[in-house]
Order: C-alpha cells, then sequence, then structure tokens
C-alpha cells in the first residue's frame, strides 16, 4: 500500500499525532508530496459521512501547519487555497479549512492574487454568529495576517472589504477577539479610505466604549480590563473623521457613568482631542469645558479630578496649538482659555471658598499649556490675587488668598522645567516678581498666613533664576524673625522657616551666614540655664536644631564647628572643685544638645556624600579627645560637664561618624595613637587641643584602681575602632592578647557605657580578624566558658553580663559566616534550663541575628549576605523542637528564643513559616514578662501581610487571639502600656484580615469589653481602644 | 449628593496642628534633649479633655462636602467642654438653613458614643443663633429614643457611616495616615 494511503489510514483510527509527524517528515525529505496526501484524502473528502470529512480536512491542515513553509509551492499553495475556499461553505469542514487557511496566509506563497478569493470566501460563508469563539478567532487572525502581509490588496478591494468586515465583526463579544478585531480596526482607520464608511465603523469601535469587561477569576488568557481599554483607544483616537460623533457620546458617557468609565471616558478624550483637531475642539468648546467643570468643581473623587483637570489642559492645548499672537507683547487671547480664565477668577473672588480650590486648579493646569495660554493666564490671575491680597476688606482672608497665590506661583515654577528645552525661554513668573514677592513679605507679618506664606516664598526661591542675589537677601532678612518667634504664638513655623532658608543656602549659603547664623549663634548663651529655666532650655534647643537643619553646606558647617566646640569648651572650663556643691546636669545636658546638633549634622553630611567631612578628625575628633581626657584627669579633683556618661555616648557618635570617612593611611595614623593613649598612657597623638593635659596625672583608663571617669572613656576607645578597616593595623599585641585582656577587664560596677564598650570593640575585631584570633576563640570556650557563664557560684548578674560578651563575640563570627559561629550558639543552648541565666541565654540566641549598628558595612565589618536567613533557617527547627521535648521549666526558655528569634527576623524569613508558628507564639503570651508579651503582638501585628490567603494560620485561632488580646488590654489586668497598645491595635486589625463568619460571634463581647479599656488612664491607649472598637463596629457580613 | 444643596460654596479654613498638645521639644521640661520618655508605665491618670474629644469628631465629613467639620468650622475646640462625668459639644452649621444640621449632629453622637466611656453624659447642641430651628435640632439631638430610632434606619446609618469613614484621621491628612497604620 502507498505509504501515504497507510498514515492517512491509521490516522483516521487513531487520530495520533505520530502519523501526522511521519506525514510531514515524509514531505520535508521529498518522499510525499502534497499531491499524494491530498489524493490519499480523496475519499474522505467526499465522504458522505459528516464526521469523516471533517476528519480529511482536518487532517490536511494539520499536515500543512506543521509543513515546512519551503515544501509548498505557489502552484500548491494556489490548489490549496481554492480548495479551502470551497470547504468554507460545508458547516462540517468549516473549522478545520480555516485552520488550514490560518497556515497559508502567513506563507510568502500566498499572494495579492489569492487575498480576493479568501476575503470573497469569508465574507460570503462564514457565519460568525455560528461559530465557537475559538473559531471566530481564526476568522480574526487570517485577516489579521492578510492585514499585516496583503495590506495594498486589501485596499484595493475598497467598500467591499470594508462594508464585508463590518458586517463580519457586528456582535463580537469575546476579549481575545476583541484585541484583534480591534487591532484590525486601527490599521483600517488610519490607512484605509474609510470616509463613506465612517458610521459603520463607528458603530463597530464606540459601541464597545466604555469597556466594562471583568475578567473571570481563572482567566486562561490572561486579558485584563485595560488590555481592552487601551486596544479599543488606539481605535478611538485612530481617526479625525469620528470627531464630530464622537465628541456627543463622550460626553453622554462623562456625565451617567461611574467613577471608574469616567476616567476612562476622560482619558479617551484625552488620546482622542489632539486627532480630532483644533477646528472641531474650538467648535465643541463650551459644551465639553461645561462637562469637564463639573467633574473639577463638583468631583466625585480626587483621581477623576485630576484626569478632568489633564484632558481640560488637552482640549486647550489643541485648541491653541497653532495659535500665535501677531504681537508676542499682546496677552490677549480670545474664546475658551479667556472665558474659562474669567469664569475661574470670578469664583476667586471669594478665596476662603471651598469652590476657589478646583478654581486655582483650573488656573494652575492652563498655566502648563500654551505659552500664549500660559502667558495670559498668569496676567489675569496674580495681579487679581495680588490685588484681592492688598484690598483692606479681604484682610481676614489673606491666608487662603496667600495659598492659592502659592500654588499659582507653583504651577508657573512646575510649568517651567516641563518646557526647559528651550532655556531662552522667559521665566513665566518674572513680570509679576515685585507684587508677589511684596505680598508674601507681608503675608509674613501675620500670624494665619505665615505659614502660607512662607511655603510661597519657597516656590519663587526654588524657580530657577527668577530671583535675584539680593532679592534673596531680602527674602533671608525677612524670614529671620521667624526663628525667633515664641512657639506659644500661634502657629509653629520654624520647620518651614528652616526649609526655606535651606533652600536659599543651596543656592547661595552667605546670606544665611551673614544674616541668620550671627542671630542664632548669638542667642546661645555661655552658660547652661538653671535646672528650673524650661523656657531658656526649650529655647537653646530650637536654636541648635534650627543650626543643625541650617548648617549643610561646607562654610556653614564649618563656622558650627568653631562656634559650637568653642561654647562646649566654656560651658566644660572653668571646671568647678569637687567640694562645690554645685548642679552640673544642667551644663552637662547643654553640652549634650551641642553635640547631639553637630552629630546629627555630621549625620546628614554624612549620607549625603560631603567630602569635607574627614578633615574634622584634627579640627573636631582631636577637640573632643582633649576635652574629654582633660576632664577625666582632672576629676578627682575638680567636676566638669564632660564627665557625664550621656556626654561621653554623643561625643563617641561623632567620633564614629568622622573616623569612617577618613582613608586608610589616615585610620593607621590614628589607630596608633588611639591605642598609645589608651594603653600606655601617651594622649598627645589624639588628644590635641586647648586643653593642657595636667602633668602629675597619667590617662590609665583601663587599670581597675582609676577613678570611674577615666574608665568610661572606654566608650570614646570603642568609637574610635569600631569604625576601622580590616586593614588597619591595632596594637603593639597580638589582636587575641588584646581580645583577652579586654574580655576579661573587671568591670566591677558594671557600668553600661563601660560595658557595652566593651562588647562593641569584641564583636568588631573578632569579625574583621576572625583569623588572627583563634587562640582567643579556643580560650573562650575553655576558660571564659566555665568560669563566666557555667559557674553558678558567681552572681547571676556578672554571668548574664557574660553571656551579652559571649553573644556579642558570636554576633563577630556569625556576620561572617565563620565556621566557629555555630560552636559559640551551641553553647547558649547548654544553659537554657539554668533558673538563673536560662532567659537571658535564650534572648541572646535571637539577638545574635539581630542586625545592630556596630557591625555594619560603613564601619567596614565583613558581612556575608543572606548570613541572617541561614541562621534564621538553621535554629528555627532546633529551638521547635527543643521546646517540644524538654521539660517545663526549659520549655519557656525555648519559648522566650523563639520570640526573640522571630522578632529579630525581616517579616519574609519567617512569613511561609507562619501557620506552624502561630500556636508557638500564642504560647509565648503566657510568658508573664511584658517585653515579651509585646514582642509576640508586634510579630503578630507585622505579619499581617497584604494578601488575606497568608493568614491561613490565624483563622484556626482567631478566637483564641480575640479574647488573649482582649486581656492583655485592660488595665487592671495588664499594667504595661506598651502590651496594651499593642493588643487592642491587633485586636483592631482582627476584623480587617478575617472572614465575618468566622470572628461575628465575637463582635458584642469586644465591642462591650472595649468600652472599659474607653477609660484606661492612658490618653494613648484610650486612643487605639477608639480605633479597635471602631473597626468592630465595621465589622458586618 | 441627592437633593437638595444647602450650601454650595461654603468657607474653608485652614485645619490647625493634629496635635494641640505642646510637643516634648517645645515644652523643655525634662534636662536632656531627645530625652523622649515612653510609654511611660507610671501611674499618671491622664483625664479625658477637650482636645481629646475635638480630636474624636474633627475629622467627621461634612455629608454636602469633602471637607472635614474642622476644615468648615463647625466644630472647634474651644466650643467643647468637659467635667467629671459630662461633656458638652457645641457645633456651627455653615448656614442658618442647613437642612444637614441633625445629620451631622447625629455623626457627632455616634462618634462619641462609640468612643467614650458610658460614664459619661454627652449634651450636643448646635450655636444659639447659628441656626432657624435651633430648638427643633437640639431636642432631636439630645433625645435618647430619637436617636435610637433614627439609628435603626439603614439609609440613615450608611450615610452616617459615610461621614464617619476617615474619622480615625483625627486631623492628620490622609499620607500620614496610611504610613501610620503599616
Amino acid at each position: 500500500m502507498d505509504p501515504t494511503v497507510r498514515l492517512v489510514r491509521t490516522w483516521m483510527g487513531s487520530g495520533r499525532d505520530i502519523e501526522i509527524q511521519e506525514t510531514v517528515s515524509g514531505i520535508a525529505n521529498g518522499q510525499i508530496t502534497l499531491l499524494n496526501v491530498v489524493k490519499a484524502l480523496g475519499e474522505y473528502l467526499t465522504a458522505e459521512e459528516d464526521e469523516l470529512r471533517t476528519k480529511g480536512v482536518e487532517f490536511l491542515s494539520l499536515v500543512m501547519g506543521k509543513c515546512p513553509p519551503e515544501m509548498i509551492s505557489r502552484v500548491s499553495a494556489r490548489v490549496l487555497i481554492t480548495f479551502y475556499c470551497g470547504k468554507l461553505d460545508d458547516t462540517e469542514t468549516i473549522v478545520p479549512a480555516l485552520k488550514g487557511l490560518a497556515t497559508l496566509v502567513s506563507l510568502s506563497t500566498c499572494t495579492s492574487s489569492d487575498v480576493e478569493d479568501i476575503i470573497r470566501a469569508l465574507f460570503f460563508h462564514v457565519k460568525m454568529h455560528a461559530l465557537a469563539a475559538p473559531n471566530r478567532l481564526l476568522v480574526f487572525s487570517i485577516i489579521d495576517s492578510l492585514m499585516a502581509r496583503q495590506r495594498e490588496a486589501l485596499k484595493s478591494m475598497h467598500h467591499e472589504f470594508l462594508s464585508g468586515y463590518v458586517t463580519l465583526v457586528e456582535g463580537e463579544k469575546d476579549p481575545r477577539n476583541l484585541m484583534t478585531a480591534f487591532a484590525i480596526a486601527r490599521v483600517i482607520l488610519i490607512e484605509f479610505d474609510i470616509a463613506d464608511h465612517i458610521e459603520a465603523l463607528f458603530n463597530i469601535t464606540f459601541c464597545y466604549f466604555p469597556i466594562s469587561f471583568r475578567p473571570p477569576a481563572d482567566d486562561p488568557y490572561g486579558i485584563s480590563p485595560d488590555d481592552l481599554k487601551m486596544a479599543l483607544r488606539s481605535c478611538l483616537c485612530a481617526t479625525p473623521l469620528f470627531g464630530p460623533l464622537a465628541i456627543p457620546l463622550y460626553l453622554e458617557k462623562l456625565m451617567a457613568g461611574s467613577p471608574v468609565s469616567k476616567r476612562d471616558t476622560l482619558q479617551s478624550m484625552s488620546a482622542s482631542l489632539p486627532v480630532y483637531g483644533a477646528s472641531l475642539a474650538c467648535d465643541s468648546a463650551r459644551k465639553l469645558w461645561s462637562s469637564l467643570k463639573l467633574e473639577i468643581f463638583q468631583s466625585t473623587d480626587p483621581i477623576t479630578e485630576e484626569e478632568a483637570l489633564k484632558t481640560t489642559q488637552v482640549l486647550i492645548r489643541t485648541i491653541y496649538a497653532d495659535f500665535t499672537p501677531h504681537d508676542m507683547d499682546t496677552e490677549d487671547i480670545q474664546g475658551l482659555a479667556r472665558e474659562a480664565c474669567e469664569e475661574c477668577t470670578q469664583i476667586l473672588q471669594e478665596p476662603e471658598k471651598s469652590q476657589a480650590k478646583p478654581a486655582i486648579k483650573v488656573l494652575c493646569a492652563f498655566i502648563s499649556t500654551t505659552p500664549s495660554v500660559s502667558r495670559y493666564t498668569l496676567s489675569q490671575a496674580i495681579p487679581h490675587m495680588v490685588k484681592l491680597f492688598l484690598n483692606p476688606h479681604e484682610l481676614s482672608n489673606r491666608a487662603p488668598i496667600t495659598i492659592l497665590l502659592t500654588d499659582l506661583v507653583a504651577a508657573a515654577r512646575d510649568a517651567m522645567s516641563k518646557s526647559f528645552a528651550d532655556p531662552e525661554l522667559e521665566v513665566p513668573l518674572m513680570p509679576f516678581k515685585d507684587e508677589v514677592l511684596g505680598v508674601f513679605t507681608v503675608g509674613l507679618k501675620a500670624t494665619s498666613s505665615r505659614q502660607p506664606a512662607l511655603a510661597g516664598l519657597k516656590a519663587m526661591v526654588n524657580t530657577p533664576t527668577l530671583l535675584a542675589d539680593d532679592e534673596l537677601g531680602f527674602i533671608v532678612h525677612n524670614v529671620d524673625d521667624m526663628l525667633q518667634a515664641d512657639p506659644d504664638d500661634g502657629d509653629d513655623v520654624i520647620d518651614d522657616t528652616l526649609d526655606l532658608l535651606s533652600s536659599i543656602s543651596s543656592i547661595n549659603p552667605r546670606h544665611v551666614e551673614a544674616q541668620t547664623l550671627p542671630l542664632l549663634f548669638s542667642s546661645l548663651s555661655d552658660k547652661a540655664p538653671a535646672r528650673i529655666a524650661t523656657t531658656d532650655r526649650a529655647k537653646y534647643w530650637r536654636t541648635l536644631s534650627a543650626l543643625s537643619k541650617l548648617c549643610i553646606q561646607q562654610e556653614l558647617f564649618e563656622t558650627l564647628v568653631v562656634r559650637l566646640s568653642t561654647k562646649m569648651d566654656l560651658i566644660c572650663i572653668p571646671v568647678m572643685p569637687t567640694t562645690h556643691n554645685w548642679d552640673l546636669e544642667p551644663s552637662a545636658a547643654y553640652v549634650h544638645a551641642i553635640l547631639t546638633a553637630l552629630a546629627n549634622t555630621l549625620r546628614t553630611k554624612v549620607d549625603l556624600g560631603h567630602t569635607d567631612v574627614p578633615k574634622y578628625i584634627d579640627r573636631l575628633v582631636s577637640r573632643l579627645y582633649n576635652l574629654f581626657i582633660y576632664s577625666a584627669l582632672l576629676s578627682t579633683e575638680y567636676r566638669t560637664a564632660a564627665t557625664d556618661p550621656r556626654v561621653i555616648d554623643i561625643a563617641a557618635q561623632i567620633i564614629t561618624l568622622v573616623i569612617r570617612t577618613l582613608p586608610i593611611q589616615r585610620q593607621e595614623v590614628f589607630a596608633a595613637a588611639l591605642f598609645s593613649a589608651y594603653l600606655s598612657g601617651d594622649v598627645k597623638g589624639i588628644a590635641e587641643g586647648h586643653q593642657k593635659m595636667p602633668a602629675d596625672k597619667t590617662f590609665r583608663p583601663f587599670q581597675s584602681t582609676s577613678p570611674e571617669t577615666q574608665r568610661n572613656l572606654v566608650a570614646l576607645f570603642a568609637a574610635g575602632i569600631v569604625p576601622l578597616r580590616k586593614e588597619v593595623h591595632m596594637s603593639s599585641e597580638t589582636p587575641a592578647q588584646f581580645l583577652t585582656a579586654l574580655v576579661a577587664w573587671d568591670v566591677p560596677t558594671f557600668h553600661s557605657l563601660q560595658i557595652q564598650s566593651i562588647w562593641h570593640i569584641s564583636a568588631s575585631v573578632v569579625n574583621k580578624r576572625a583569623d588572627d584570633i583563634l587562640s582567643f576563640l579556643s580560650d573562650m570556650q575553655e576558660t571564659f566558658w566555665g568560669q563566666e557563664i557555667a559557674n553558678t557560684s558567681i552572681s547571676s548578674e556578672r554571668r548574664a553580663h557574660a553571656i551579652k560578651t559571649w553573644v556579642w563575640i558570636s554576633k563577630g563570627l556569625l556576620v561572617r559566616n565563620h565556621p566557629d559561629a555555630m560552636l559559640f550558639v551551641d553553647r547558649l543552648f547548654e544553659v537554657l534550663g539554668d533558673e538563673q541565666i536560662g532567659w537571658d541565654a535564650a534572648r541572646g540566641i535571637g539577638e545574635i541575628g539581630n542586625t545592630d549598628n556596630i557591625l555594619t558595612k560603613r564601619n567596614y565589618a565583613m558581612i556575608r549576605i543572606l548570613y541572617a536567613q541561614k541562621f534564621f533557617n538553621s535554629m528555627l527547627p532546633r529551638i521547635i523542637q527543643g521546646g517540644q521535648s524538654s521539660q517545663s521549666h526549659e520549655q519557656s526558655a525555648y519559648r522566650v528564643a523563639l520570640v526573640s528569634l522571630i522578632k529579630s527576623m525581616p517579616q519574609t524569613a519567617y512569613m511561609h513559616e507562619m501557620s506552624s508558628l502561630v500556636p508557638l507564639l500564642i504560647r509565648g503570651l503566657d510568658l508573664p514578662d511584658a517585653e515579651i508579651r509585646a514582642s509576640v503582638i508586634d510579630i503578630f501585628i507585622s505579619a499581617v501581610g497584604s494578601d488575606s490567603a497568608e493568614h491561613s494560620g490565624i483563622y484556626e485561632h482567631a478566637s483564641t487571639l480575640v479574647s488573649i488580646m482582649l486581656r492583655n488590654s485592660i488595665a487592671s489586668e495588664m499594667s504595661s502600656t506598651r502590651v496594651r497598645i499593642a493588643a487592642l491595635r491587633y485586636l483592631g486589625i482582627l476584623p480587617n484580615i478575617v472572614r465575618y463568619d468566622v470572628l461575628h460571634p465575637y463582635k458584642p463581647t469586644v465591642i462591650r469589653e472595649l468600652e472599659k479599656v474607653l477609660d484606661d488612664p492612658k490618653r494613648s491607649v484610650r486612643r487605639e481602644a477608639v480605633d479597635a472598637r471602631t473597626s468592630w463596629f465595621k465589622y458586618n457580613g | 449628593m441627592p437633593g437638595e444643596i444647602f450650601n454650595a460654596n461654603p468657607t474653608v479654613y485652614a485645619p490647625s496642628k493634629p496635635y494641640t498638645r505642646k510637643s516634648h521639644l517645645d515644652s523643655g521640661r525634662s534636662l536632656w534633649m531627645g530625652d523622649v520618655q515612653d510609654e511611660e508605665d507610671d501611674s499618671d491618670i491622664e483625664p479625658i479633655d477637650q482636645d481629646e474629644i475635638f480630636d474624636l469628631i474633627r475629622s467627621i465629613y461634612d455629608p454636602e462636602h469633602p471637607n472635614t467639620l474642622e476644615e468648615l468650622r463647625v466644630v472647634s475646640a474651644p466650643q467643647i467642654k468637659v467635667s467629671e462625668n459630662r461633656i458638652f459639644v457645641e457645633f456651627t452649621p455653615t448656614v442658618p438653613h442647613c437642612g444637614m444640621s441633625t445629620l451631622i449632629g447625629l455623626s457627632i453622637r455616634v462618634r462619641l458614643l462609640r468612643s467614650l466611656p458610658d460614664r459619661f453624659k454627652v449634651d450636643i447642641r448646635v450655636k444659639p443663633g447659628s441656626h432657624q430651628s435651633e430648638h427643633a435640632v437640639n431636642k432631636q439631638l439630645n433625645d435618647k429614643e430619637r436617636v435610637a430610632a433614627a439609628l435603626e434606619n439603614p439609609t440613615l446609618l450608611d450615610t452616617l457611616e459615610q461621614t464617619l469613614a476617615d474619622v480615625g484621621r483625627r486631623g492628620r491628612s490622609g499620607e500620614t495616615i496610611s504610613l501610620s497604620l503599616t
């Protein structure tokens, strides 16, 4: 038997792919010809039985679909096309025939002469409504293919094609088919001669507008409403011929639609108006404006209002695009822009009323349209507002007028940045500069208009090239008074004032330096105000924070450092004899505030990447070491403010900030000097400054006999070591010896400043020098653990601190993925059962994975990515398991460890585990410790993701959670404010994340119980209670 | 908005600062800068005061406009009096013929009903002379049965919930509240 006949017969029975494949490869290697196939199919193609006919054509089309295109000759293509076209009138063969045609039309062998035949056959035989959606798609793809390849042939069919096509698409509803239909329609609308068919084409496109399609939940094609909207919109705005028909339809839809379809309509109008053209826009201007006005002045929502404003801008641009006044100097303009402007200025006669807002928005929108309209609008609006401001009858409305004027100034500025391509373009506000500046300066004088006037001045300052240098100086002069104003006197405008001054000083710092700074510096007294002088203290706080915000620029910061460090010396020196019973705390607080200001400014500068920071190693860091060491040395006989631990702490922050920015060589020099000061008492290298060290005293901070004041300065040692790069050589001893001595350092008072410094130094050095300190690490494991932690004969306080030391060293290892890290962590599990320190160890396990501000990239710590994730993944199963198997007193420690671990992780790390964690966390809420309870609730709160499916873990425990949260929110049962607030917050979230049918039985109880909490003694708790209760009131099915 | 609009173009005032109480920085009360005592668990009792009540009602929306009662100066802190177990709230309709006054009063009533412990007796009145049917409105608002009956009406309740939609803002603008929720 002929192989082709065999394949065909087998397929008829089996319908398998393999026969198709074989036939195709037969064709490809020339053993079979298409003619053979058709011959072999002969009997089927003409069979009486419907099914056989279908299958016959189907087989051919399947083979065609896979056949290499070069094997289908021009002649065969021609024959096949004729064949398929003939099969379109048979309902049994139409579908496979369409498939065959869909393949053929994509071949190069299909030529323009075939196009007419195919199209005629389609139009004549195909009844779209009789076909299922996927089969209709075949028809659309055939036409789409022809549109891409044989466009000219289609065009030459003129009327026949257009009217046939219109009939074909009518009534199409399937979104996938529509996507293709819209693509075809766009080409027709743009390229074809459609003048005679415009109404029909309008009908097959605009009938879908606005799209209200909502995709089914499991839409396999993934067509979004937006895809359809965009595809349709590209048709609506395809031809100017649509204009006269479209505009009434748009207006009708705009009037009647929901907010979503209103927005769609507005966006479609914005796309269409420029295409429809200026003359139509001009003719329909009034109608369009009166509809748009409604959406702006009586807007349904802010987004629709915004869209309506954009459409108005498009309308104006379309009308006035080609409008060039004969004489550039005339600002006169006719038509819509003029009428709308007049209308808005009329409304602005009452600037305090609610309609003034949308009116100004319209004017602002006009400013960003065409240069001529922009000029006209400003020339009308600005003088109008200025006149209104100066009108004595409107005195009480100066605040709203200033706000509106500011909007105009800002709009004029933003319009500039949009059209900045042309630098020659004049600044739109320039002609009105003096009047506006005058209004804002007058506005500064009254309390009510002060804040808006500052905003207005800022908008002016931010307008490039608008203000001259002397005008900036004038503004600074006028604004300076605000900084001195008493905050009790009306609204506080300090922040706005500083904001404005910063804007000015970023253009030219000279004015602020010459006018503002002297004013501020002179208001800082040389002596601290007494303890009871709260107003004076509040004043220096304000002054310092103002200075801190203003002095960011290089020149200004230099002045700031000089003035403030001098001030600091003045407050600390002369010192008081210890016998003198003088209250030093106010002075210490003053110095602390000064240093805080410096630290804040430095931090901002570092964040901004300023390059002048390193030079303050000499100008500031040395002076700090000088003052603090001097004060400590003198402290046995004299008292000074610089020995206060809180002051030392803030000085440490400054030191770290500066040392971080030093290049490596400079760090080397600094480190050498630092170590020789702290370990050998030779302070010359780091403590250059005004104070001369007493010759009879030596600096020995690590000696146990040294006074506390000296020992506290270890904090400044840590501050210098922590930011050193790992290449920097540290001390004459080996790092291991250094660390061993350090952790053995006896801190009798457990003073937090001292002990913390030890932790920070250890963690940092261990992290950076892990490979040089193996002896230290083994020493820790072999000796330190036994003597300081496992040793039950020493005080529990000391053991707890040793645990902390252990935790910090573990951290140092863990963040760089050091193999020994886990050895350290393992030891902590050994003492979880210890009654004294079990919980400390448990907390420590979690804290190891916590991020801190010592082991950071900025401090040049070695940090491997995902170390925390790894740590979490290895700890979690271990803690969960341990909690189940261990004895009861260990169990609570395991729970503490779990809470502490989860708290230290970002939410994404444990989100997928949440459902198994929830029951464990709930048990954590039984622990009496308020801090832990608050942490658990915080975890619950942060686990509230946006995806409600992820709350599955919460669902089954929802009722338990409700009653636990209620218990923790009542003041008589829970004394910690923090826990009460957290519990209430979560209680208020539950109705938003749990379905109504799950929790509705609790609604009455919750509402009743929360009524008691409304009377909580603390205001912050009551606030949360009100919000939580409101959320339950709104909880409905 | 269906039906008659009583005041299409009301005066809008700039809202005052969200927190009327003095901030920590302004008081100079503590000695150390930035020394914020967190949620102290001391036994200090902070009584419910005028500002707290104002915070509760300032962000109720006007039924006619997208503005809050604070922006329209319908309510203000000085118009609230708090004593031991009594609260007096006075409000000012924007126009004397405002047909929405009862609704405004009712939304204040509902908000306070939900937010205050029931030991308080709350009086809500329109500012004397600011409304043409002052007496009727006051009577309606302070009659327990009438208020309860009004709240049985689902359409009315729906309108009330709309005026209370963003009441949790307490004078802050939209952006800040979404930040504080995350």
